[in-house]
């Protein structure tokens, strides 16, 4: 039986549910402001899992929750969160979580 | 309170089956979408499924569904229109569900206009049955049927469509589920024959054998062979040489639709065949 979470578990702009969670790294490839990083999970099939590692960019553009094949990731409504703009900071630090094969940054070294 | 797909999934069957960033999950969720958008009843749409992984579709959607046999999904659709003209019918097919077997029945179900949505799935693969080549294959692409690379020629799906007589034809990929919701909203309103060719991945069956081996790497390929109508249009004959376009590429909201055409036929008809009475068998006899 699946379980969904689309409630929103506290003041998140974006939250996950790692039970449906396939760690096909697609969400973190389409986040344009690095809020997304895989995480080493021994557990998951392909050893990673979804995990939100920077909430405080999130700029709601709702890639993410649209892209996930499986259900796994929400994004807030607009008039429920005040979601930030996008910078520089966060731009930089999406590349970088691409160039680290979509793991997060805390994470080093490949999958 | 994110999106509710609650109210549109069987619970107990998800997880899906689909292998890890599968395109047809993102259509999935696209198509809930664009039903939610056209604010339809649940009972009023019928979802139709072939064979193939597009197949698991019916599955995990609650609608009035129908998981039929291989290539058959638009002849089950015009019996379920026909008897239903009010509701909402749909189809799901891979591309080897649609054009190979299933080919015949496709282009007649364009020819006959009738009020269906077809989604048709393409991955470029017959993906369950593990990489055989399929009509829509690219050529020179590794295939287990074909392992010195493909060599068939490949099929447009949008082209034969336009040719058979489908009313409204467009082509969008699920790189951008934005698009792909406004154009299911606008297919699924249009009356008439409304086919979609959607292009999706398949990194694991296609991609695995020819150099790109995760989702990310099939969708920017489909990126690369895919170019918006508008561009394309503009292109010289050269240019347009194995890219294809995407968007709206045929729209025809005159032509006559088939239900209604039936509708006048069943007016012709009706009251003309006299029924026999208990007295006129007496008669008779």
């Amino acid at each position: 039986m699946g379980t969904f979470k689309t409630e929103n578990p506290g003041n998140q702009p974006v939250w996950v549910n790692t039970n449906n969670c396939k760690a096909c790294d697609i969400c973190v490839s389409v986040c344009p402001a690095g809020v997304l990083g895989m995480v080493y999970e021994p557990t998951s099939t392909l050893g990673a899992m979804i995990s939100v590692q920077h909430p405080e960019s999130c700029i709601g553009c709702m890639e993410c929750e649209l892209s996930c094949p499986d259900f796994a990731i929400f994004v807030a409504e607009k008039k429920e969160y005040k979601f930030a703009k996008l910078t520089d900071d966060s731009k930089e630090r999406q590349i970088a979580i691409v160039a680290n094969n979509y793991m997060s940054l805390e994470q080093k070294g490949a999958k | 309170m994110a999106f509710n797909y609650e109210n549109y999934l069987r619970l107990e069957k998800v997880p899906t089956l689909w292998c890890w960033g599968c395109g047809d999950g993102v259509i999935l969720k696209a198509f809930i979408r664009a039903v939610d958008k056209l604010g339809l009843n649940k009972d009023d749409v019928c979802v139709v499924s072939g064979i193939g992984c597009s197949g698991r579709f019916s599955s995990y959607i609650d609608f009035n569904t129908v998981h039929t046999t291989h290539g058959r999904t638009v002849a089950f659709a015009t019996g379920i229109k026909l008897a239903n003209p009010d509701k909402h019918v749909i189809c799901v097919a891979g591309d080897g569900d649609a054009l190979a077997i299933g080919g015949n029945h496709t282009i007649h179900g364009c020819r006959r206009n009738i009020d269906i949505t077809m989604i048709v799935i393409n991955n470029f693969i017959y993906g369950l049955t593990n990489s055989q080549t399929s009509p829509t294959t690219p050529q020179g692409m590794w295939t287990v049927s074909q392992k010195a690379g493909n060599i068939d020629p490949t099929f447009n799906a949008t082209n034969l469509a336009i040719a058979a007589g489908a009313s409204f034809v467009a082509r969008e990929s699920m790189i951008d589920p934005k698009k792909l919701e406004k154009i299911f909203v606008k297919a699924i309103e249009h009356k008439g024959f409304a086919f979609l060719d959607v292009l999706s991945n398949c990194h694991i069956n296609l991609g695995r054998k020819n150099k790109m081996a995760s989702a990310m790497e099939n969708l920017a390929w489909i990126d690369n062979i895919t170019v918006s109508k508008k561009k394309y249009d503009a292109m010289s004959e050269e240019e347009r040489k194995n890219l294809l376009p995407t968007g709206i590429l045929k729209e025809d909201t005159e032509a006559k639709e088939y239900c209604d055409m039936y509708a006048e036929i069943i007016k012709v008809h009706q009251g003309k065949r006299k029924i026999l009475t208990q007295d006129d068998f007496e008669k008779k006899i």
